[in-house]
């Protein structure tokens, strides 16, 4: 997933959404796989960018709205550069998820949902990524980390935060 | 017996290979516990040493609890699993194979048979060892063994035989026939018979229809489908092949992959990929004229999109709702067409019944269950992971047998809850229960798609109770008042009780609710989301009550109802427990009994997780 860096709003032209449209044909039964495009893209999907998808295939505002935010993986705020998915499915809950989650909100003074001041992470917390064995786990960026507790946690954390006033975060991707 | 064995399997595997072959467990159980760092040491080691060998990255076996794995295969010699491989073990394992002639038996769990290989001496065979003695592998016999992005692997292991027997030398009414008498019913949950449902889609009239692949697995605790779409995609298509062929008209299917597996839909793409390339998918399907192509549709994060007409909308691109059924998806799907919607493990399955036969198929499981069903085995047990056993397999032996019995050997059963959030939790006293549809149904679970967590002691059944339905009202689409409104109030209620402030009358509160959300709700989310609160009810009606009579959490999980205290008998005046305490509550002289002040204590756990004598409650 990439992310436009730390900046609070992004810049996209009115030509690059109507391009991405055009790939997917302007087809209406598009339209979550066109937002999917958008997001991966700039890393949210801001107010103005929905409404001219909406133009571009013909889709009422308020219909559009009601697909973006019937999903839980859209966004309407730019989000940080870490996104710290934290599993809280029953395997993992059964084995301390909560605890996780109360740690990070802890350490970062963040509430669930939300990005840290500095934009570097965002916590979200999701429902079963399927590791239940090696539960309980989380995915950051893409990355998986399993068998935790809140204290290797931190420490992740506080591994990242070096990480990124070093250099610029690397695409992660588990499945490369 | 018709059906290839694990050693035919393997050797298909190995056919002129004459270097040693290292696989390593890629599937996201095995990234997750580092198999990336001990592919990179692996290889090091191999450069260090100059030997020559394949390395090949496997899905999961489903040893989860021994991730990560990594096989070593010598010419001529059975392939031996070694579990929880560490940095520092790869020099001796690599030792013990490339320089003394053997195998290092301190990190070997088993060896994998191959046709015409030896044997080692002295460590067992997969099949003799606990977690998988029980086991009957069908749609996951690939899972594990081949490397999932390799189309050859497939083919070696009779991949993509049952799609050429399929277009040669079946009608699709035959297909069609073969399916009905496996008896295979729907994996993902419901239940219902795959070939009655193609039967239907191929009747209703149309010159256009849809195949679509349901792999929207999303009951928490639930990982079948990743394991086999991670582990043995091919299989999944060749199902969606023989679907398309079966129902007729149909020329384009749909994958609907969650978006939390990004490892599944990348080696879905490769699989399409390879497969279009190879003429398995396509025009003129190995110059058959039969022609049929799969895309892959990402899902945005909606539960309720595991609903089959949730699901079609959100292919739609609308809000995921479910509309009620009629009209079914086998008369109005995709596009308003004929659509035959499947599960991925119903799908995997496919192939292998094309190949030997529905009555083979039937030959295992149980009377109505036909075949085996694949677990996801989770929670406070010691062997979690992947398992398929066949349908009526007893829920004891699935514990304590394959499963191993419980992770902490002193805290005993409680539970094992079972079908997710749509379904309930038995009890230590029907461990004796078949796990098939109809007796799970009878315990008052359901078989779901899967998962089972297993819970001890420990645990609080509230709590359980109480996080499954704020799952279900948190992905409550909000279509009907029943669900939206119905769980909000059960789960306020159920919240209120594990806070302490129960009231009586509140069970029949929740029972009367329950029955009404069921009886009234739009889909089958709604419908079922009551069953993890009346489950628990009816099998744990004390430990509801002593939540609101006595304020008390026998598990020790609700924080409100939590008074730890020391037991005297049990404390060795350690002191362990006093430094941990962030509030300073605890208090301790040397050579006194520990003590509590209820007061300030917040109940963190900090001081029971020190003691190593358990004698804090």
């Amino acid at each position: 997933m990439a992310h436009s860096d730390s900046a609070a709003t992004v810049h996209i032209t009115d030509e690059e959404i109507d391009h991405i449209c055009e790939e997917f044909g302007n087809r209406e039964g598009a339209v979550v796989q066109i937002l999917q495009t958008i997001q991966e893209k700039y890393g949210y999907v801001p107010a103005e960018v929905l409404e001219r998808v909406g133009d571009d295939l013909g889709i009422p505002h308020s219909k559009m709205f009601g697909v973006l935010t019937f999903y839980s993986q859209f966004y309407r705020e730019p989000r940080g550069k870490f996104i710290l998915k934290v599993c809280v499915g029953t395997a993992c809950h059964v084995r301390g998820a909560g605890l996780l989650v109360d740690k990070i909100k802890e350490n970062l003074h963040v509430e669930e949902g939300e990005n840290t001041e500095d934009m570097l992470f965002t916590l979200e917390p999701v429902s079963c990524l399927g590791s239940c064995a090696l539960a309980p786990m989380a995915m950051i960026n893409g990355n998986t980390y399993g068998k935790l507790s809140g204290d290797k946690m931190v420490e992740i954390l506080h591994q990242l935060k070096d990480e990124s006033s070093s250099e610029p975060v690397s695409e992660a991707n588990p499945a490369s | 017996m018709a059906t290839q064995t694990v050693e035919e399997m393997a050797a298909g595997l190995f056919h002129d290979v004459a270097i040693p072959t290292i696989h390593i467990g890629m599937a996201t159980c095995g990234l997750a516990a580092g198999a990336r760092s001990i592919e990179e040491l692996v290889v090091k080691e191999l450069e260090k040493r100059g030997i020559d060998a394949r390395i090949v990255p496997t899905g999961c076996i489903g040893m989860c609890h021994n991730e990560p794995l990594v096989d070593i295969t010598m010419p001529g010699k059975y392939r031996v699993s070694y579990r929880n491989v560490k940095a520092l073990i790869i020099p001796q394992i690599f030792d013990a194979h490339f320089v003394k002639g053997e195998f290092a038996k301190k990190y070997a769990v088993c060896q994998i048979p191959i046709a015409g290989h030896t044997a080692y001496e002295g460590l067992p065979l997969m099949a003799e060892t606990g977690f998988f003695k029980g086991q009957v592998k069908i749609v996951s016999s690939r899972c594990g063994l081949i490397d999932p992005s390799s189309i050859d692997d497939y083919i070696a292991t009779n991949g993509y035989k049952a799609l050429r027997k399929m277009l040669t030398e079946m009608t699709p009414e035959i297909v069609i026939d073969e399916m009905t008498k496996s008896g295979l019913r729907g994996r993902g949950g419901g239940g219902f018979y795959t070939g009655l449902k193609w039967k239907l889609t191929r009747q209703s009239p149309g010159e256009e229809k849809y195949v679509v692949c349901n792999a929207d697995e999303g009951d928490p605790g639930a990982f079948m489908d990743r394991s086999i779409l991670e582990g043995d995609p091919h299989s999944v298509l060749e199902g969606m092949l023989a679907a398309a062929y079966a129902i007729g008209n149909a020329k384009k299917g749909y994958i609907y992959c969650r978006a939390e597996y990004p490892l599944a839909i990348k080696r879905l793409r490769k699989a399409i990929d390879d497969a279009r390339e190879r003429n398995f998918l396509g025009d003129n399907i190995l110059g058959t004229g039969f022609s049929f192509d799969i895309i892959i549709k990402e899902g945005a994060g909606a539960y309720v999109c595991g609903e089959e007409t949730a699901l079609l909308a959100s292919l739609m691109g609308e809000r995921g709702m479910p509309w009620p059924k009629p009209p079914f998806p086998a008369q109005k799907g995709v596009w308003g067409k004929p659509t035959v919607i499947n599960n991925v493990e119903t799908l995997g399955n496919v192939g292998h019944i094309i190949l030997n036969g529905g009555d083979w198929y039937a030959s295992y499981g149980s009377e109505k269950t036909k075949g085996t069903k694949t677990f996801a085995l989770t929670g406070s047990i010691k062997n979690s992971g992947l398992i398929e056993v066949p349908a009526g397999t007893p829920l004891r032996s699935i514990v304590f047998d394959i499963g191993g019995g419980m992770l902490e050997k002193k805290i005993p059963f409680k539970a094992a809850q079972l079908g997710g959030p749509s379904g309930g939790c038995i009890p230590a006293s029907g461990l004796d229960t078949p796990v098939d549809f109809e007796n799970v149904i009878a315990a008052g679970a359901i078989m779901g798609s899967g998962g089972i967590v297993i819970m001890d002691e420990a645990s609080c059944i509230v709590d359980t109770a109480k996080f499954f339905l704020k799952f279900t009202q948190d992905e409550s689409c909000g279509e009907c008042t029943p669900c939206r409104v119905g769980s909000k109030i059960m789960l306020e209620i159920l919240t209120r009780i594990t806070e302490g402030k129960g009231q009586e009358g509140d069970l029949d509160e929740l029972i009367r609710l329950s029955m009404y959300v069921k009886s009234n709700s739009l889909c089958g989310l709604g419908a079922a989301a009551p069953n993890p609160v009346l489950s628990t009810i009816r099998y744990f009606r004390e430990e509801f009550e002593a939540h609101i009579r006595d304020k008390h959490c026998p598990g020790t999980v609700c924080a409100n109802l939590i008074k730890y205290v020391v037991i005297e008998e049990d404390c060795t005046t350690c002191g362990l427990c006093e430094p941990v305490c962030p509030t300073g509550s605890v208090t301790w002289d040397k050579g006194e009994v520990a003590h509590i002040n209820l007061e300030t204590c917040i109940r963190c756990k900090a001081c029971v997780d020190a003691c190593k004598f358990r004698a804090i409650i």
